[in-house]
């Protein structure tokens, strides 16, 4: 798809859009005020693992706020979108009412937008460049909230538009995890014509979508149809099949696979390593998280039950940190806290998801830091010893650390203990691979924005190479190897000499 | 405690605590499975022989001084449990703990020795290490703390 800056502009000029540039004047859209989200109220939703909080906008919601968009010349927005996103074009379809060309526009680089709509961080990427916040400091256009509206009602119209694919090449290509990453790579590889398997460890299709994101944040609903798009565009899907040890990497060339897309992500848990931490009731966020999400255990009658309890204590500041308190929460905890060592300013997490977490009643223990679990006679964690921080002066990148307040030891009650510090990346391929070159930190390395590893048949992206990023980070990394794998595969199988 | 008779004292036994770490280091990195930690443990093994060259400096007559500039203890790696350095697969979150405890007792006990030393000249030549390794421990918890305690 071409995406360069002329291609925007010629769009832009198209009869339709300079229509609606004229039909409402720029002070008038000023005037609009951001559309604000509806969401579940908090006392129903925590009454389920399965009731999502954000409700999503009304077609005249959209609308509206779809009215507010400058519809700008140069649109900096996009520049904020690592899978480029032709974001004033699918705005004014919604304006205009043609929801369904919406969703399409947002099809043509994105093969998740219902997921991203969802779980972006927009106010720190497409949103944080609008017109709105860098000329008059005032909200940006939602753009999250309008891409969602349009994938959803695509979902919900049932006239769900196949991307075009070009005609098939017959070249095999793997990829090797069925997340983010990998879902955005098979698309943009379809869409060129090759044969894409994937090969997914787990029983379910979604990799970090599904086992990672609890569902009053993210459907699996709103995955499996995604996945189901992929699926009409030709791609293959194989579960529980561990590449490095259900089959080598040299097993599935010998099935014809000329080349590889690694995206098994960052799904190995970090723990703190203070004394205590192997007692009973202590888990990793990957294990909380996985039980209830892919395993069903918020069901009081789950085969695979997660220990529950009164007081529940989530130590960390991210995104999972949050998925893991909230959850908590639903799973009947009467006290559940998040234990952090930085302020809240510093937390890592989206300021929607703390939010929303503060509604629910989760308590927020910040400047604090867990020093030793305590464990009753029985090997179970009953107490969390932690100490007070403060932040220290600035160092010399600007930054000022969380030190330890002598002293300020003091102890919390714990049933349950999640650790969500930080992921690593998955070890099995990085292990499996000779000659492939891996960073000390596990991650796998590869050209800058080529995504080729040492061994050239082999791409990788998304937290296998970034060691732990966003949803959409890791999608842009996926169509930026799918764009260098057509190019290597083409020269090499193809005898075609393609220009960069 | 050991007996230090002049400020040359201090000094050798100072040089040779960075070789010793240095070749803690360099067997680490020997009996490592994986090349990126073989990488990782060859390169602090770099750097302490960057420490000693720098006490041989001094013993040549490099001028040196005891900065007032209190340097920053996170104090991260004073909670951690110890690493078991006769495994294999070391990661890096160890590999960093480890060297952090390290420095951190390498600080204390020229700290200690400060304390006990009889003259100034001596006090001043402790302090001045125990300030160094305070530098050398800092730069591994800014790594830990930027890079392992990302969600934290």
């Amino acid at each position: 798809m071409e995406r360069s800056e002329e291609y925007i502009k010629n769009e832009r000029k198209k009869e339709w859009r300079v229509e609606l540039q004229k039909k409402t004047k720029a002070k008038d859209r000023m005037a609009i005020e951001r559309v604000k989200m509806s969401e579940q109220d908090p006392n129903e939703r925590i009454k389920s693992q399965r009731i999502e909080v954000n409700k999503g906008l009304s077609a005249e919601q959209a609308v509206q706020e779809a009215m507010r968009c400058m519809d700008c010349v140069n649109p900096t927005c996009m520049e904020g979108c690592p899978v480029s996103i032709n974001i004033p074009k699918f705005i004014k379809n919604i304006e205009r009412g043609e929801f369904g060309k919406a969703a399409s526009v947002l099809k043509e680089t994105s093969a998740l937008p219902a997921v991203c709509g969802r779980v972006c961080p927009q106010e720190v990427q497409c949103e944080q460049k609008c017109f709105y916040v860098e000329k008059l400091n005032q909200p940006s256009v939602a753009i999250g909230y309008l891409e969602r509206f349009a994938a959803d009602w695509e979902r919900e119209s049932g006239e769900i538009a196949v991307p075009e694919c070009a005609e098939s090449n017959g070249i095999k290509v793997a990829v090797i995890g069925s997340g983010p990453s990998g879902l955005s790579f098979a698309g943009d590889m379809a869409k060129l014509g090759y044969d894409v398997t994937v090969f997914e460890a787990l029983h379910e299709i979604g990799g970090v979508l599904k086992y990672g994101i609890p569902e009053f944040r993210l459907p699996n609903a709103v995955v499996d149809v995604e996945i189901d798009n992929l699926r009409n565009m030709g791609v293959k899907f194989i579960t529980n099949y561990i590449v490095g040890q259900t089959a080598t990497l040299e097993d599935l060339k010998g099935e014809g696979f000329k080349a590889f897309y690694v995206g098994s992500g960052a799904g190995l848990p970090r723990f703190m390593n203070i004394p205590g931490e192997n007692a009973n009731g202590i888990l990793s966020s990957n294990e909380y998280l996985t039980r209830v999400n892919l395993m069903g255990a918020d069901s009081e009658d789950s085969d695979t039950p997660v220990l529950r309890g009164k007081n529940v204590v989530v130590v960390g500041g991210g995104n999972t940190a949050m998925d893991s308190v909230r959850t908590a929460k639903r799973l009947g905890a009467e006290n559940a806290m998040i234990v952090y060592r930085r302020s809240e300013e510093e937390m890592p997490a989206r300021v929607e998801e703390v939010h929303h977490a503060k509604q629910e009643g989760v308590e927020f223990l910040t400047l604090t830091n867990p020093i030793e679990y305590i464990a009753d006679e029985n090997g179970r964690v009953k107490q969390v010893k932690v100490q007070k921080m403060e932040l220290g002066e600035p160092d010399a990148s600007g930054r000022r650390r969380p030190i330890p307040m002598e002293g300020s030891e003091y102890t919390i009650d714990a049933t349950v203990v999640v650790v969500a510090v930080g992921v690593s990346p998955n070890p099995l391929i990085p292990n499996s691979v000779e000659g492939l070159e891996v960073s000390k930190w596990g991650t796998i390395e590869v050209v800058k924005d080529k995504m080729q590893s040492s061994i050239p048949e082999v791409f990788a992206g998304g937290d296998i190479v970034r060691g732990g990023a966003t949803v959409i980070l890791a999608m842009g990394d996926g169509r930026k190897a799918a764009a260098n794998m057509d190019t290597y595969l083409k020269e090499k199988y193809l005898s075609k000499k393609v220009e960069q | 405690m050991k007996e230090f008779n002049s400020l040359e004292d201090i000094l050798d036994f100072a040089i040779n605590e960075e070789q010793m770490a240095a070749d803690f280091y360099t067997a680490l990195a020997e009996k490592m499975e994986h090349q990126e930690m073989k990488d990782t443990f060859e390169q602090y093994a770099l750097e302490e022989i960057g420490h000693r060259a720098k006490l041989e400096a001094i013993k040549n007559g490099k001028e040196y001084k005891v900065s007032e500039e209190k340097v920053a203890d996170l104090k991260i790696g004073d909670y951690l449990v110890d690493v078991d350095t006769e495994k294999t697969n070391i990661t890096y979150q160890e590999a960093l703990t480890i060297a952090m405890k390290k420095e951190k007792a390498a600080f204390k006990l020229y700290n200690d020795l400060a304390a006990a030393a009889s003259d100034s000249a001596s006090r001043d030549m402790f302090l001045m290490l125990a300030q160094e390794e305070a530098k050398h421990k800092l730069r591994f918890e800014v790594e830990y703390d930027n890079n392992i305690l990302t969600e934290n």
